[in-house]
């Protein structure tokens, strides 16, 4: 019933209401964004990291904020609908699941803008951001398999997913074009949270020669470099700089600026900039990089490096476009 | 032949090692099930397990007390279980189910009390591999038997001493006895009580040290639901193995066989989707089940609460 009242009121509220979406609203009412999360906020991961990037936003841009935690498929499409008729005027999912509710809603609210995280759907005023992970994971390859002495490197994934599979599969494009001759196992383990999982799955690449290791597989992916510390090996670390989990074997991590790609949405809005669209940030909008080398700055040899610097600046100047491919190839 | 033979023996200890928790948990909710008392919420005795386990030994940087703490942390949920099912009579699936819950809030909730919220990973060292001499020689199984961690030992004297206790003792009759039939056990003079909370306690004891397995020996940190479902698994062994020790273990293995498999079948590049592999070790359970329809009898006052003054 008081649902039905804030839609009744809300509606009203909108017709009456003439700027289109992203355009800041009239007099000194501030913006106000609200964020949509599938699972506990402090995760310690994916989640925490969105969170961080509404906070930065607003500090940034004077604006007010609000979130949702463990909001499950089925509901949203209702949480989407709830904010905006609440009148926030950016309404942010975060995950791939996300984008189909949001392009569905956008339709009734033509003057909130809708925005999801690594999704793939669109519309006027409904926007994706992707972070082109690939991007790193490419970087990745060229050093794991630069590194390796066997000529035999692994890649443990987490979910056969596109957001996933397009990580393993520029790393192994990486791998091949550091070192033609390269054997790149990979395994997917159809889990993000086992670690004992990621470890095995590790451990059996350890067994077939593998001598550098690289995971996508969020906290799963901890078990891999658990296997890389036992197996005294080298490994790669993913999300963000791991290197103080193991810092005798992780080389390197690939680093996500979520934070970065939420103040990025909220600026367009602000501005009034904001569009439907499916829009990649990648290396040079500063949301994905690769991490310090910390102990290993004078391990790696110098041409390595040199060659990994160069293909990230070649990256970050658009020279070079790391192919996105979204479906395994065996 | 000398790489397969290699093959084998990395793929046997690699199946060991993911047996053995499940072994050991499972022997423990066996002595619980024989006496009648069905606890589901193994998950929950493994995970609190974990948990202590971890903590006692990142304090202390001893893995015996890790070890020690850990198989008391797994003691407290089962006996917790015990009182509210043997005592208070309530319904032991459901008990069990909400313990699962419980601890896994509590110690996500404990966790992050302790460390805050920080991408750095709290680590301790894990327990090393001990060669036993001589046996560790042995073609094939010294290497994948012999040439493990502590752990895989306990494992090993587990299967034997349990199932010394359940058909050499008289103890092992008194826990078949009540698990049979509680009230001739009582009028026979035993304190059916007594022995389903002792095996509530050795079920407890066990889970908590299969949990530091996962803790300790096999990952050095504890992260959030770090068992990862491991507690149903065994729960599966448990009736694969028909509450018999040996056989528990042996269902184990097979499972472990089966995610060693997994692994090996997914690098050799197969272009089947991963999903596929990844239902191997469940699907080597199921039919395993299915070839055992008809042999498994459960104990007769299984997940039945006794009370003495009914008749």
């Amino acid at each position: 019933m008081k649902k039905g009242l804030t839609l009744l009121l809300a509606v009203v509220l909108l017709a009456g209401a003439l700027g289109g979406c992203g355009q800041t609203p009239a007099g000194d009412a501030k913006m106000r964004v609200a964020l949509i999360l599938s699972g506990p906020a402090n995760d310690q991961g994916w989640n925490a990291t969105a969170l961080e990037g509404l906070k930065a936003a607003e500090r940034e841009f004077d604006i007010e904020t609000a979130y949702m935690e463990n909001v499950d498929i089925a509901a949203n499409e209702a949480a989407y609908r709830d904010y905006a008729a609440q009148g926030y005027d950016l309404v942010i999912g975060h995950g791939f699941q996300f984008g189909e509710p949001a392009a569905k809603v956008s339709g009734d609210f033509p003057a909130v803008c809708f925005m999801a995280t690594e999704a793939a759907s669109q519309s006027d005023n409904m926007a994706s951001y992707v972070m082109s992970c690939e991007e790193g994971a490419y970087l990745m390859g060229m050093l794991c398999a630069s590194m390796s002495n066997t000529g035999v490197i692994g890649v443990v994934g987490g979910f056969e997913q596109p957001s996933i599979t397009k990580e393993l599969e520029a790393f192994k494009l990486g791998a091949r074009e550091a070192a033609p001759n390269i054997q790149v196992l990979e395994i997917y383990i159809n889990s993000y949270i086992d670690a004992t999982l990621g470890k095995e799955a590790a451990m059996s690449m350890v067994r077939q020669n593998a001598d550098v290791l690289y995971h996508v597989a969020n906290q799963a992916g901890t078990g891999v470099i658990a296997a890389a510390q036992e197996s005294g090996i080298l490994v790669c670390g993913n999300s963000y700089d791991q290197n103080s989990i193991a810092p005798e074997n992780i080389m390197c991590s690939t680093v996500y600026n979520m934070p970065k790609v939420i103040t990025t949405a909220v600026s367009k809005a602000k501005d009034g900039v904001f569009e439907g669209g499916v829009y990649y940030l990648g290396m040079a909008d500063g949301v994905v990089d690769i991490a310090d080398y910390h102990g290993f700055a004078d391990k790696i040899p110098q041409a390595i490096q040199d060659a990994v610097a160069a293909k990230r600046e070649a990256i970050i100047k658009g020279e070079f476009k790391v192919p996105l491919i979204e479906t395994p190839t065996r | 032949m000398e790489t397969a033979i290699a093959t084998i023996t990395t793929f046997l200890a690699a199946s060991v090692r993911m047996a053995a928790p499940l072994t050991i948990a499972g022997i423990g909710e066996a002595c619980s099930e024989r006496t009648g008392v069905i606890n589901i919420g193994l998950e929950a005795i493994m995970l609190l397990g974990a948990f202590c386990g971890f903590m006692v030994t990142f304090w202390t940087a001893s893995s015996g007390l890790g070890m020690l703490a850990g198989a008391g942390g797994g003691m407290l949920v089962a006996l917790l279980h015990g009182v509210l099912s043997v005592k208070c009579r309530a319904n032991q699936n459901i008990v069990g189910l909400a313990l699962n819950f419980l601890v896994l809030g509590l110690t996500s909730f404990l966790f992050l009390k302790a460390f805050g919220q920080s991408t750095v990973l709290p680590t301790c060292a894990t327990v090393p591999t001990r060669a036993i001499p001589l046996l560790s020689r042995l073609p094939i199984l010294g290497k994948a038997i012999f040439n493990q961690n502590i752990f895989v030992y306990i494992m090993l004297i587990l299967v034997v001493g349990v199932s010394a206790l359940f058909y050499k003792t008289e103890w092992g009759v008194n826990m078949t006895a009540v698990g049979e039939h509680p009230r001739a056990a009582d009028t026979a003079g035993l304190n059916v009580f007594r022995v389903r909370y002792m095996a509530c306690a050795l079920n407890g004891l066990l889970g908590g040290l299969a949990g530091t397995y996962v803790t300790l020996a096999q990952l050095g940190f504890f992260m959030e639901d770090v068992t990862a479902g491991k507690g149903y698994m065994a729960l599966v062994a448990v009736i694969l193995g028909r509450r018999d020790p040996l056989r528990i273990m042996l269902a184990s293995l097979l499972i472990g066989f089966a995610e060693a498999m997994q692994f090996q079948l997914q690098t050799m590049g197969i272009p089947v989707p991963s999903q596929v592999f990844s239902t191997i070790p469940y699907v080597a359970a199921v039919f395993a089940l299915l070839f055992s329809i008809g042999k498994s009898r459960d104990p007769a006052a299984l997940g039945v609460p006794y009370e003495r003054a009914r008749r």
